[in-house]
């Protein structure tokens, strides 16, 4: 008798705990596409999510609401006051803590959802530093500020054939485009005769309405790849503009090259080679770091200048180099990419701030 | 006539969303060239091309009725 209350004891609880569960997830369920097997099979998967500013925190939280199974978190920078404005996880308690962003993301995301597992790390996302992480990913989304990291993502995906989705957002614009290895081109095909000076938020700023319009776009594309509905994924390359009220979708059928290095018939994955990466060196005895592009590029220096300026930097400039500062850091930016980081020893905070300004 | 749409940051240089020009059988470079010659836009070597809404290259050739589309690619997140 006592064992037969026991055991009804137990069974109700776990009702309980599938009424929750279902509860949680019902609306989502409801939705026909996903269902209950789509829920089922978003739980099972994991994702890598490689950056977590403003797309990233953005995406951790809805993936963490739409139950993913794990979610692994990868950046190299801190919560500041001035991403209140649209990293819409982040409080400012974060800032005054001066946490890491993946750890400030992995604890809201735990508040949210404890039964999504989150992996936080901090480090710079690098083809050495990301590689090892792939083993059992389902889906890697770009969150990340600059496209050097965009092409080693973009060679990783194809390199281990995981889907990607880029991202990328500045002043009223967006812009994302899903990669699948096998079917679409991949970014090296659409962006490789491009010399890219891409406008980034230090440079155009950023309104939070731009981020979210990505992040929706990039969720959505999401959730098709994690239920598995690859018939419904988004074709073209979609861009616009919430200010000028501007909106493009691109198709890209006819873009994938047989020859691209990161894609093609004989792909050699040039962007997982250290030559191609940006090298950072700290000056001995200066307090200083030089951050080196992996090819000489050519700025035009009084475009930048100008953006910076807006943008609330001090810029100095003479015909060969400019001298930006803002909040006690110095940079000096010259013709040829190159770069010093004046105040720091730091490598990974150097090459942040590098590319937050150069992308 | 071939129809030019200036995408973000381009149709504030440019002072309008759209132009037409005279470009049947321009490739898409030339017409890069004739837009920085007649508006003076100096950036179109690092824009995104699209041709009646589908992924274009410098060589890509356009005809009379055909819409080109300049997107300049962004890196923020």
């Amino acid at each position: 008798m006592r064992l037969f209350r026991l055991s009804a004891v137990g069974d109700h609880s776990n009702r309980i705990g599938e009424m929750i569960m279902n509860e949680r997830y019902s609306r989502q369920t409801l939705f026909h596409p996903i269902g209950d097997r789509g829920q089922e099979k978003i739980r099972s998967k994991h994702v890598l999510l490689i950056g977590a500013g403003a797309l990233g925190s953005a995406n951790a939280e809805f993936l963490t609401r739409a139950g993913i199974g794990k979610l692994t978190v990868v950046d190299r920078d801190y919560v500041e006051e001035s991403n209140l404005q649209r990293q819409q996880l982040y409080t400012e308690k974060d800032v005054r803590d001066k946490l890491p962003k993946a750890e400030a993301a992995k604890m809201h995301c735990n508040d949210i959802n404890r039964e999504v597992e989150i992996e936080a790390l901090i480090m710079d996302g690098t083809a050495q530093s990301l590689e090892p992480l792939l083993e059992g990913v389902s889906l890697i989304i770009d969150a990340t500020d600059n496209f050097e990291t965009r092409m080693v993502i973009n060679d990783l995906s194809q390199k281990h054939r995981i889907p990607w989705i880029y991202g990328a957002c500045v002043g009223s614009v967006g812009m994302t485009f899903t990669i699948i290895p096998g079917v679409t081109p991949c970014l090296n095909c659409l962006l490789r005769s491009i010399p890219i000076q891409g406008m980034t938020c230090d440079t155009g700023g950023i309104i939070s309405p731009a981020v979210q319009v990505v992040v929706a776009h990039q969720a959505a594309e999401a959730l098709k790849i994690l239920v598995e509905d690859f018939d419904a994924v988004r074709q073209g390359f979609t861009t616009f503009d919430l200010w000028r009220n501007q909106y493009q979708s691109m198709k890209v059928g006819k873009a994938k090259k047989p020859d691209c290095l990161s894609c093609g018939d004989a792909p050699t994955y040039p962007f997982l080679t250290p030559e191609n990466a940006t090298k950072t060196t700290v000056l001995c005895g200066r307090d200083t770091v030089q951050v080196r592009p992996p090819k000489p590029r050519r700025l035009q220096l009084d475009k930048l200048g100008n953006d910076l300026n807006g943008s609330g930097y001090v810029v100095k400039s003479n015909p060969f180099l400019l001298s930006v500062e803002k909040e006690g850091e110095r940079m000096v930016i010259f013709q040829d990419g190159r770069a010093l980081i004046h105040g720091t020893k730091d490598m990974s905070h150097a090459k942040a701030m590098y590319q937050r300004i150069l992308g | 006539m071939v129809k030019v749409l200036f995408f973000a940051h381009l149709k504030d240089e440019a002072g309008q969303e759209e132009i037409s020009i005279e470009g049947n059988g321009f490739t898409v470079a030339q017409v890069k060239d004739k837009i920085a010659a007649d508006l003076g836009i100096a950036t179109l070597d690092s824009v995104m091309t699209a041709v009646n809404e589908e992924f274009a290259n410098d060589e890509t050739i356009v005809s009379e009725g055909d819409t080109v589309a300049f997107i300049p690619p962004v890196s923020g997140g």
